[in-house]
């Protein structure tokens, strides 16, 4: 057996070399702990509020990731091929169009999203939850697909610099193989991966951010209370708010930590819920960065 | 003749690297050692000079561990008598120090054979040349390759000249330390290396992929026979081997290409470019003669392998390039198959008629040309060819450059899994396969083996002998001055 030094290190690396993936285990496990305390000491409806907030902001997030890259890559494939068109007045028009959304904060830019969502749903164009959850995703997507489309350029303009391209152009193989297949597929997958799991992040922070703002209500007919259930409006809920003020209650008595565990669990589980996501996300892109070697 | 043995294995986390038992080095004795690129002959020197990061890799060498090796008085000896030349030389230098302080840093400031030495690699005129460049830091400045290559020899030489030939440890080793050169500055630096070595009898070991240097060793120094050593570092059934390599392998191959007479080219122009183009704001003037008196279009017809020559830096890639219409000349003027292209071409036009239709380009750096994440099948994926090529098609292409016995494992192998040499036998095979009208090949050579180059001439031959035209730029000037005839040699000059 081969116990050379170099050996025995390769090994330890193999197995904390994945901080990613133990990041991602840390949060299943870390919710399944949650779910469980919840089951075991959170009334019945509070519970089956949380589970459907947790549940209806998962899959929001994860239709802005698929929405972002979608768009992100039409984008930034798009603009790449407008910037080498021969007409220079497409690509100038894309990108000022483009900055200017750029210029808009994200936040901004969803927050026009839910006013659309609240005249759709007062005119009845959407009706269903699932609807009203695909528009705040196309929203949020809408607003993050940029840092996608961004990552795509920077990816083409790389392969650019090498023989990489002009090597398989000189044998015929077309400009759209070459950029979606060669350059995207094959080579930039780990960075558009980082950079999605980077946007999930953030469509749950920005998404909980809005629907905490939103909480006061967007006008006299639509307000919160027409909205999906997610973590951010959950979160906003009066109730959860007093379980979490109540957390104050530990400055002057700290006994009161167990009553807080077992009778305040709305707030305190969403809470935990929203910062733990967000602080496990972060872990993993940095783990999937340094895993991949992206930087 | 005493030798010194080694028995090297070298495995990163993921796999096998180099797996040797026989790397055998005869000591008082300059070795070449050939071999294609990426089998693992860097690797296997930097080990025994004790330059790999045991953090990366795992090493055992002579069934030591690589702890030990590196703590061995043989080891300590090699460094402290000994010489490593790297192959890039940017990562030999310091880049905060001037040339000339790190020619005479340390154990080199012992030696006072500097300007007979600068002398020699700078000849002629171009010796004041060499004291300025020494005032020079690595960067920001950037001397050129062959420069930087020149300035690690000297430091070498100057080494060598202090080293005690009964020590076994003065070993030098020279890892591609011609690459950047061309054939003139290549064989002075032979010469000083056998000069050096009649003085001292060191150790060398001389890594490189030019075979034609057998040519000069055996002609200029033919009562050396016995000290210079020829060997090929190569796979035998997925095994690495070190084989003795017979000059007459080389030499008598070459003495019959040379014997061979010409393939006749048909009178048809292919292709015409213009004598001189402009880009970058230079002057890239074509000639019929080295010293660029004789301005001539280069013409490229059926049947005919046009060599194009230049030192390195003047700008035959950069030709090529405007040549595919990969580049935007400032002045240019090329007949094609009845169609003019100058300057103003559009790009679609290229795109549509040209690329990988009527002319193709094959790449130097099979690194940078290839998809490293593709699998070796994906490679002809995308090209247009008239009909698509199945597995079975792939294999029987493949055999034509690499070894009989592919199979179906072997396509789907990430390309960056592959030997250097065998990632520039891709890269050559996938535009072979498409069988232009007119091929540029671009330093085709780089990185093969004896063999793979035999096979790779083959294939260029049957391309002419299909009426296909050819234009090769290489430093392997003694291979293709043998198989291009006199009126298709072509010199390329850079004027202001």
């Amino acid at each position: 057996m081969d116990t050379s030094p170099g050996k025995i290190r390769g090994n330890s690396w193999r197995i904390s070399g994945k901080k990613d993936i133990l990041w991602l285990l840390v949060w299943i496990g870390g919710l399944l702990v949650l779910w469980v305390w919840d089951a075991l000491f959170l009334n019945a409806p509070a519970f089956e509020k949380i589970q459907t907030a947790f549940l209806n902001s998962l899959w929001t997030g994860l239709m802005v990731v698929v929405l972002a890259l979608f768009f992100g890559w039409f984008l930034g494939v798009g603009l790449q091929t407008l910037e080498r068109s021969e007409s220079t007045i497409w690509y100038t028009l894309a990108s000022f169009a483009i900055d200017i959304i750029r210029s808009v904060p994200q936040i901004i830019l969803v927050l026009i999203g839910y006013v659309l969502l609240t005249l759709l749903l007062h005119e009845g164009v959407i009706r269903s939850t699932m609807g009203q959850l695909l528009w705040i995703a196309f929203t949020i997507a809408i607003a993050v697909a940029l840092e996608v489309a961004d990552t795509v350029r920077e990816r083409i303009n790389y392969f650019r610099t090498l023989d990489f391209v002009d090597a398989m152009l000189c044998c015929g193989i077309s400009e759209q193989r070459i950029v979606n297949v060669e350059i995207l597929w094959k080579n930039s997958r780990s960075h558009l991966l980082y950079k999605l799991i980077a946007i999930f992040g953030v469509s749950i922070f920005l998404q909980c951010s809005i629907d905490f703002i939103v909480s006061v209500g967007l006008s006299t007919d639509v307000s919160l209370s027409n909205f999906p259930m997610t973590l951010g409006s959950l979160l906003a809920n009066v109730d959860s708010k007093q379980d979490i003020l109540a957390l104050s209650n530990l400055f002057t008595d700290p006994g009161y930590l167990p009553t807080i565990v077992t009778t305040h669990l709305q707030g305190v589980s969403v809470a935990i819920c929203i910062v733990f996501t967000l602080i496990c996300v972060y872990m993993i892109a940095n783990g999937f960065v340094r895993r991949h070697k992206l930087i | 003749m005493s030798s010194r043995r080694y028995d090297i294995h070298i495995a990163s986390s993921q796999r096998q690297l180099v797996d040797i038992s026989d790397f055998v080095l005869a000591e008082s004795s300059i070795t070449v050692l050939f071999g294609e690129s990426g089998i693992g002959k860097s690797l296997s020197a930097l080990a025994i000079a004790g330059l790999i990061d045991p953090d990366q890799l795992s090493v055992r060498i002579n069934d030591r561990k690589y702890d030990d090796y590196l703590r061995s008085p043989d080891l300590l000896d090699i460094r402290r008598n000994g010489f490593f030349v790297f192959q890039e030389p940017s990562s030999h230098l310091n880049p905060l120090l001037t040339l000339r302080t790190q020619l005479r840093e340390g154990s080199l400031s012992e030696s006072s054979t500097e300007k007979r030495i600068l002398g020699k690699l700078w000849p002629g005129s171009s010796t004041s040349i060499a004291q300025e460049i020494l005032d020079v830091y690595p960067k920001p400045y950037r001397p050129s390759g062959g420069e930087k290559q020149r300035i690690l020899a000297a430091m070498a030489f100057k080494k060598m000249s202090t080293a005690d030939s009964s020590n076994p440890g003065s070993l030098f080793i020279f890892d591609e330390p011609t690459g950047n050169l061309d054939n003139r500055l290549r064989n002075d630096f032979l010469d000083l290396l056998v000069e050096n070595f009649r003085l001292h009898r060191t150790t060398v070991l001389l890594i490189t992929h030019d075979y034609s240097i057998i040519s000069h060793f055996t002609i200029s120094y033919p009562d050396l026979a016995k000290r210079i050593v020829f060997k090929e570092l190569m796979l035998d059934r997925g095994k690495l081997r070190l084989r003795e390599f017979r000059p007459s392998e080389y030499l008598d191959w070459m003495a019959d290409r040379r014997s061979r007479p010409r393939l006749a080219p048909q009178t048809t122009e292919l292709l015409k470019l213009g004598q001189s183009v402009r880009v970058f704001g230079r002057r890239l003037l074509i000639t019929r003669d080295h010293a660029g008196k004789d301005p001539s279009p280069l013409i490229i017809r059926k049947g005919a392998l046009v060599y194009l020559k230049a030192s390195s830096g003047v700008g035959k890639t950069t030709l090529a390039k405007l040549m595919m219409g990969l580049l935007s000349a400032e002045r240019m003027s090329m007949q094609f198959q009845g169609m003019e292209y100058t300057e103003t071409t559009h790009r679609k036009m290229w795109s549509e008629r040209v690329w990988g239709r009527q002319m193709t380009m094959v790449f130097q750096h099979a690194d940078e040309a290839l998809n490293q994440n593709a699998s070796v099948r994906d490679v002809f994926k995308g090209l247009p060819l008239k009909t698509a090529m199945d597995d079975a098609g792939t294999i029987k292409r493949l055999s034509e450059l690499f070894e009989e016995g592919l199979d179906r494992e072997f396509l789907r192998r990430p390309v960056k899994h592959l030997s250097g040499g065998q990632k520039q036998r891709l890269n050559l095979l996938r535009s072979l396969v498409l069988d232009t009208d007119v091929l540029i090949l671009d330093e085709p050579l780089n990185g093969l083996d004896f063999a793979s180059s035999v096979k790779v001439i083959a294939n260029i031959e049957g391309k002419l002998q299909r009426g296909g035209g050819v234009l090769v730029i290489s430093h392997n000037e003694e291979i293709f001055d043998a198989l291009a005839s006199r009126e298709n040699i072509y010199y390329l000059h850079a004027t202001a």
